[in-house]
């Protein structure tokens, strides 16, 4: 799952000024999920603009708030039309995709970030969410008994693990477990630790050509400038 | 401010509440046990919110007469109770008496319009006859209640002991059922149906109820000192003071025999002792009527059955075989079987037969009788096999409780007015499920054990001296904890927009009781059954995907902040403090209101039903309508769940983060939990009452200098 937190009042408080009439936009999958932007932190964060707005009396914003299922799919988009006809801006608490999806969806309607979307993780227990992957594109997962290195080893090395682990702890934070004891301790309860000699070739890179795109069908061009399909 | 844009806002708004107004809770056990369907649970729940005022409308709107059922209800509610797989039922029958006692029952009057012209005739003054005429005045027909004795009520009058219900009570229930222009005659007794439909009654309902003792068939029962329980209760309690002598013996186990030797002990008799042929286990009498008969010094000899009564040279004697238990017989009970050559006698100056009895319907009235010599009814419709005569109460269910005679006459009511208005009988039906199961024990254990407790009783040196009334009234204080241990079965919270949760498991992670699980397929569920209705996870979904099964719970907060910071923007007082306080038991119920009258600042009370409820956008909102201060003071100690008081913080500081980021004093919101003393619930709010003030006075200060 994605994860993020949402911005500073001051930060979304400067970013709405040019605007009249703002729709904050929630998304129900991810950002609910991480309690960065469903339906009850739209709410709350209307009710503290608002509350802001009172403050320094000089009130200039309209706000309506929606939450859509997810903002990452132009079908969902759609049901955005009629509530974005009479809006100069959408503050949107959907990660960095959503904000985009609306973007393109909407050519010409501002977007605004509300949340740093920050990782792909978990929760670790309600409330609190650690990252886990880091989009790498070459997942050594099998080789490293289910623990990453690359997100979890806090200079991503292959071959952990460093001269700087002591303790089981990591020399860059010493509550942080070092990622390469966890995958050597692992490894041993699996029998696999012929899997800790195996030397892995420097991480390649090099720039992937980005935006990468997946195709699940033929006749797909890869990533155009626009994002549009040429089929 | 953009009209569309306000107009769209508002319209999603009001959809949501649209869709927030149906009302999904269950119907509790309590209600599904009670033969009046009472709503037990909203009456409870008031009292421990010490609303007494509402609670005895509740009370008043299911029951016709509430304060009789408040001393002698035999409360088939506290049997279904799920509490008691807690620890012990609730005392609703205790609470309702509270209720009608505190809530100045003694001063409602009832009225009643006539509207129809078709006359009724009651045969029979009992509570079954009592009702009917009570919701057929309600209906607006003109009504003749028939009671063959010289007073009204038949076995509430000639049956229950003055100890159980005081006269005083009836009286008033039957003023008030005269007052609604229901007629009342007295020593007339009905020899012939046929003679009402010829007076103009167009339809009777017979309710003649159980006099006839059962007999037990042995020698000696014609003697004199022998006599069966109905008769004596009536005698005494039609005034006739019975000599007894010393020694009294009762035969029987049910109510009937438990009251007979209490008022035989009352009259005077020395010894009173109660035969009955199987253990305490099978007895039917009301457990606590027993508990209160052992106290009084009656002896209980159990699997003991009279053989024969001899008398002689004016001695009676009492000759018993003792029993033991066989196989259970067609009531589930187990069979007493007599152990042979184990006869003993004992001497008695009276004894008093109480086995059972029977209805007795003069043979005159035409009507089918069956087993028991009951007679036989429709039991939908309570029609006899004579048209336009209908029938309930003992003498269709043989003896019976009360309330399940109330019931009875409630129903003929609503039946004989369809028979009049040619409508086809309909049964009111509650569209809602009726709760039940049990609790799983996962929650069972989180569920904060708090003893029941009784009213007091007077003690049995003194109340056996007299008539008066056995069992005292609560006070405030204990009425309001008795109640809050309600479990409110059936409100609890439901996954209400399905749509949109997004299965994040926050509300199982939350959930205090361990209620909600995924199922096979990956879906949440919140078994009804089992939900405690707390409110953490609804405060605490990020989709906003749960709500509270009762509309009124679901928007109480809201709607109660809206009010209140409506009232209070137009109160001149400043600074604006907002208080969400607990309305739980006696935190709630008017000492502590009286607290901050004393403080200068304006502090306005939204009274929450558990603190747990409030959400960090209503402490949020209270500050965008005004207040310069929000305070959240929960019950503390008195509190149904131990970590209430953290989601309370947890909230409390998001919202100091929101408000430091606008600038705002972080301390301009705090929590607040007694540890019981009002004293310093007082104290705290002063001081809280006294920094905002302070903070106050220097925001405005610097607003001049400003400007």
């Amino acid at each position: 799952m994605i994860v993020a937190e949402q911005k500073p009042l001051e930060e979304i408080e400067r970013m709405i000024v040019p605007y009249e009439r703002i729709l904050i936009l929630g998304c129900g999958t991810c950002m609910t999920v991480c309690d960065a932007g469903g339906e009850r932190e739209v709410s709350y964060l209307h009710s503290a603009l608002r509350l802001a707005q009172a403050k320094s009396g000089n009130g200039a914003h309209a706000f309506a708030e929606y939450t859509l299922k997810r903002q990452c799919d132009p079908e969902f988009l759609e049901l955005l039309v009629d509530r974005v006809a009479d809006v100069d801006a959408v503050l949107s608490l959907g990660c960095g995709i959503g904000v985009q999806a609306i973007a393109e969806r909407f050519s010409e309607l501002p977007v605004l970030p509300g949340v740093n979307t920050s990782f792909m993780g978990m929760a670790k227990e309600s409330g609190v969410w650690d990252e886990r992957c880091a989009a790498c594109g070459d997942c050594v997962l099998d080789e490293t008994g289910g623990i990453c290195p690359v997100t979890r080893c806090t200079k991503g090395i292959l071959n952990g693990p460093c001269a700087g682990t002591k303790n089981g702890k990591c020399e860059a934070n010493k509550d942080m477990d070092c990622a390469w004891i966890l995958i050597y301790k692992r490894l041993e309860k699996l029998q696999q630790l012929e899997k800790m000699r195996r030397y892995y070739p420097p991480r390649n890179f090099r720039p992937i050509p980005r935006p990468r795109r997946i195709a699940a069908r033929t006749g797909v061009a890869s990533g155009g400038e626009d994002g549009q399909l040429i089929a | 401010m953009c009209a569309s844009l306000a107009v769209s806002h508002r319209s999603y708004q009001a959809n949501r509440a649209g869709k927030l107004s149906p009302d999904h809770s269950l119907i509790p056990p309590c209600q599904a046990a009670c033969p009046l369907h009472m709503d037990i649970r909203e009456y409870v729940d008031l009292v421990a919110q010490g609303k007494i005022l509402e609670a005895l409308q509740v009370i008043r709107s299911g029951n016709p007469f509430p304060s009789i059922c408040a001393y002698v209800c035999t409360h088939p509610c506290e049997t279904a109770c799920r509490r008691a797989q807690v620890d012990k039922p609730i005392a609703i029958r205790a609470l309702k008496r509270f209720a009608l006692e505190f809530g100045g029952d003694r001063l409602v009057q009832a009225e009643a319009e006539t509207t129809h012209s078709e006359k009724v005739g009651i045969v029979g003054s009992g509570p079954a006859g009592l009702a009917c005429a009570y919701y057929l005045r309600k209906l607006g027909y003109p009504v003749t209640v028939f009671e063959a004795h010289s007073e009204v009520g038949g076995m509430l009058r000639t049956g229950i002991p003055q100890y159980r219900l005081p006269r005083s009570v009836l009286d008033t229930e039957v003023q008030r059922l005269k007052q609604m222009g229901a007629e009342i005659r007295l020593n007339t007794r009905v020899v012939s149906l046929d003679l009402l439909f010829e007076m103009g009654y167009q339809a009777v309902f017979v309710t003649i109820g159980a006099h006839q003792g059962l007999r037990m068939g042995i020698d000696g029962e014609e003697s004199p000192g022998v006599i069966d329980g109905a008769t004596f209760l009536r005698e005494v309690n039609l005034g006739l003071k019975p000599s007894l002598g010393d020694r009294v013996a009762v035969v029987g186990g049910g109510n009937v025999a438990i009251d007979a030797a209490r008022t035989a002990l009352r009259l005077g008799a020395r010894r009173v002792s109660i035969l009955y042929r199987r253990t305490r286990a099978e007895m039917p009498a009301d457990d606590v009527e027993v508990e209160q008969a052992l106290e009084e010094k009656i002896k209980i000899l159990f699997l003991a059955a009279p053989t024969s009564i001899p008398r002689e040279r004016g001695q009676l004697t009492v000759t018993c075989t003792k029993m033991e238990l066989g196989e259970p017989d067609a009531s589930g009970r187990r069979r007493p079987v007599p152990i042979p050559d184990s006869e003993f006698n004992q001497d008695v100056d009276a004894l008093i037969t109480a086995i059972g009895q029977v209805p007795q319907t003069p043979t005159d009235f035409h009507l089918r009788t069956g087993r028991g010599s009951t007679i036989q009814v429709d039991p939908a419709t309570l029609t006899t096999n004579r048209s336009g005569v209908f029938a309930g109460g003992d003498a269709v269910t043989g003896p019976a409780t009360v309330v399940e005679a109330l019931a009875a006459g409630r129903l003929a009511a609503s039946r004989i007015d369809d028979y009049l208005q040619h409508n086809y009988p309909l049964a009111g039906r509650d569209e809602r499920e009726t709760l039940t199961g049990d609790l799983q024990p996962a929650t069972l254990e989180m569920i904060r054990r708090t003893g029941r407790q009784d009213p007091e009783v007077l003690a049995p040196e003194t109340r056996t001296k007299d008539f008066d009334a056995v069992e005292l009234v609560y006070d405030w204080e204990s009425a309001t904890n008795e109640a809050r241990r309600c479990l409110r079965c059936g409100t609890g919270a439901e996954i209400l927009f399905q749509d949109k949760c997004a299965t994040c498991l926050t509300c199982l992670r939350v959930c205090p009781y361990h209620v909600p699980y995924l199922d096979d397929s990956g879906s949440i569920q919140i078994p009804a059954d089992q939900c405690q209705a707390c409110g953490i996870c609804v405060a605490e979904c990020p989709a906003g995907a749960i709500a509270l099964r009762k509309p009124h719970d679901r928007r109480q907060v809201s709607e109660e902040l809206d009010h209140i910071l409506e009232a209070a923007t137009q109160s001149k007082a400043r600074p604006l403090i907002v208080g969400f306080c607990c309305q739980y038991g006696l935190f709630g119920t008017g000492r502590l209101a009286g607290l901050w009258r004393g403080t200068g600042a304006g502090v306005w009370i939204v009274s929450v039903m558990c603190v747990a409820k409030v959400e960090a956008e209503h402490m949020l909102r209270a500050f965008e309508l005004g207040a310069e201060g929000v305070f959240i003071a929960g019950c503390g100690e008195q509190c149904a769940r131990e970590n209430t008081a953290s989601w309370v913080q947890s909230r409390v500081e998001k919202v100091r983060g929101t408000l430091a980021q606008l600038g705002l004093e972080p301390e301009r919101i705090q929590a607040f939990a007694p540890d019981g003393s009002t004293e310093d619930a007082g104290e705290w709010i002063d001081g809280f009452a006294e920094q905002i003030g302070t903070l106050y006075l220097t925001a405005v200060l610097l607003q001049e200098v400003r400007t």
